[in-house]
């Protein structure tokens, strides 16, 4: 009694070590991949995309800059109270529990990952097109 | 390519169950990312009657980044050059990926109501446009009856 969790059935354990063994397997017998660091690309503008290492220091600056003020907008977790909508603009889909959102500080609401992909060409909300930085000093401000 | 975004079979549904008056967008046979497009000229536009053909391609990078768009049919209009490429703010820097291709379309109409000679594209028909309005009307309703109708 009470060993249940402690003798799952052998049925469960060659299942799942068959498939760790076959990955396994693979891996080591595939040869070595070329050593290639993944290089990430931005875009200093909506239609510029640029590989991080063919940046100009301005635009890195302006980069790491909109790095910096999108960490300082609120997000949170949709808890199916929103009275807003109920759908990200971007892509459309309706927001489920639980997802990942972002606010801005005009209030418009939308998937933390589609509103940062967009945030990062431009600093402006897709449904009012208010520039963010603008409002989020006058946030500042106010508080 | 990789699979088509849920958002561009959702607005593909939606044009085809709410289409847009004056307006039809059909995609590909084969490509789902472009469509067949066609724009009935506005009324009390020189384009009036006119059926425009354009072509609208959904860029990988769509919603992020505008879709591409070009008028088949040639058109007498200073924000329209010889090629069919447009000049359409939306379409460049003020794009949004709150917008669709249903707006795209509706403002791409609107500006065959009220073209912009002052933001040219086809710089000839733009000088002509603001030197003699009403001969580049002229113009612009002959050309629609020569190649839209």
């Amino acid at each position: 009694m009470g060993n249940c969790f402690k003798t799952p059935s052998t049925d469960d354990i060659s299942l799942l070590r068959g498939h760790d063994n076959q990955d396994g397997a693979e891996q080591a017998l595939g040869p070595p991949p070329p050593y290639q660091e993944r290089v990430p690309v931005y875009h200093p503008s909506p239609n510029v995309s640029r590989l991080a290492n063919q940046l100009s220091e301005e635009e890195q600056i302006k980069i790491a800059k909109r790095l910096g003020l999108i960490s300082h907008l609120p997000v949170g977790v949709y808890d199916g109270s929103s009275k807003k909508g109920k759908e990200c603009v971007i892509c459309m889909n309706e927001f489920i529990l639980g997802e990942s959102l972002r606010f801005l500080p005009c209030m418009h609401t939308y998937h933390r990952d589609c509103i940062d992909d967009w945030l990062m060409r431009s600093f402006t909300c897709p449904s009012c097109m208010e520039p963010v930085d603008a409002a989020l000093l006058s946030t500042y401000e106010t508080n | 390519m990789a699979g088509l975004p849920r958002r561009i079979i959702k607005e593909t549904q939606r044009l085809m169950q709410e289409p847009v008056s004056g307006i039809t967008a059909l995609p590909d046979e084969n490509n789902a990312r472009y469509f067949h497009v066609t724009v009935i000229g506005p009324k009390e536009s020189p384009y009036e009657n006119g059926t425009f053909k354009l072509e609208l391609f959904l860029p990988e990078e769509y919603p992020m980044s505008a879709p591409k768009v070009r008028f088949l049919t040639k058109i007498y209009h200073p924000n329209i050059d010889k090629l069919g490429r447009i000049c359409l703010d939306i379409l460049k820097d003020k794009w949004s990926p709150a917008l669709q291709i249903r707006t795209v379309l509706l403002s791409i109409q609107a500006l065959l109501s009220a073209p912009n000679p002052d933001d040219p594209l086809a710089n000839e028909v733009a000088d002509a446009w603001k030197s003699d309005e009403s001969q580049a009307i002229e113009t612009a309703k002959a050309w629609t009856q020569k190649h839209a109708i």
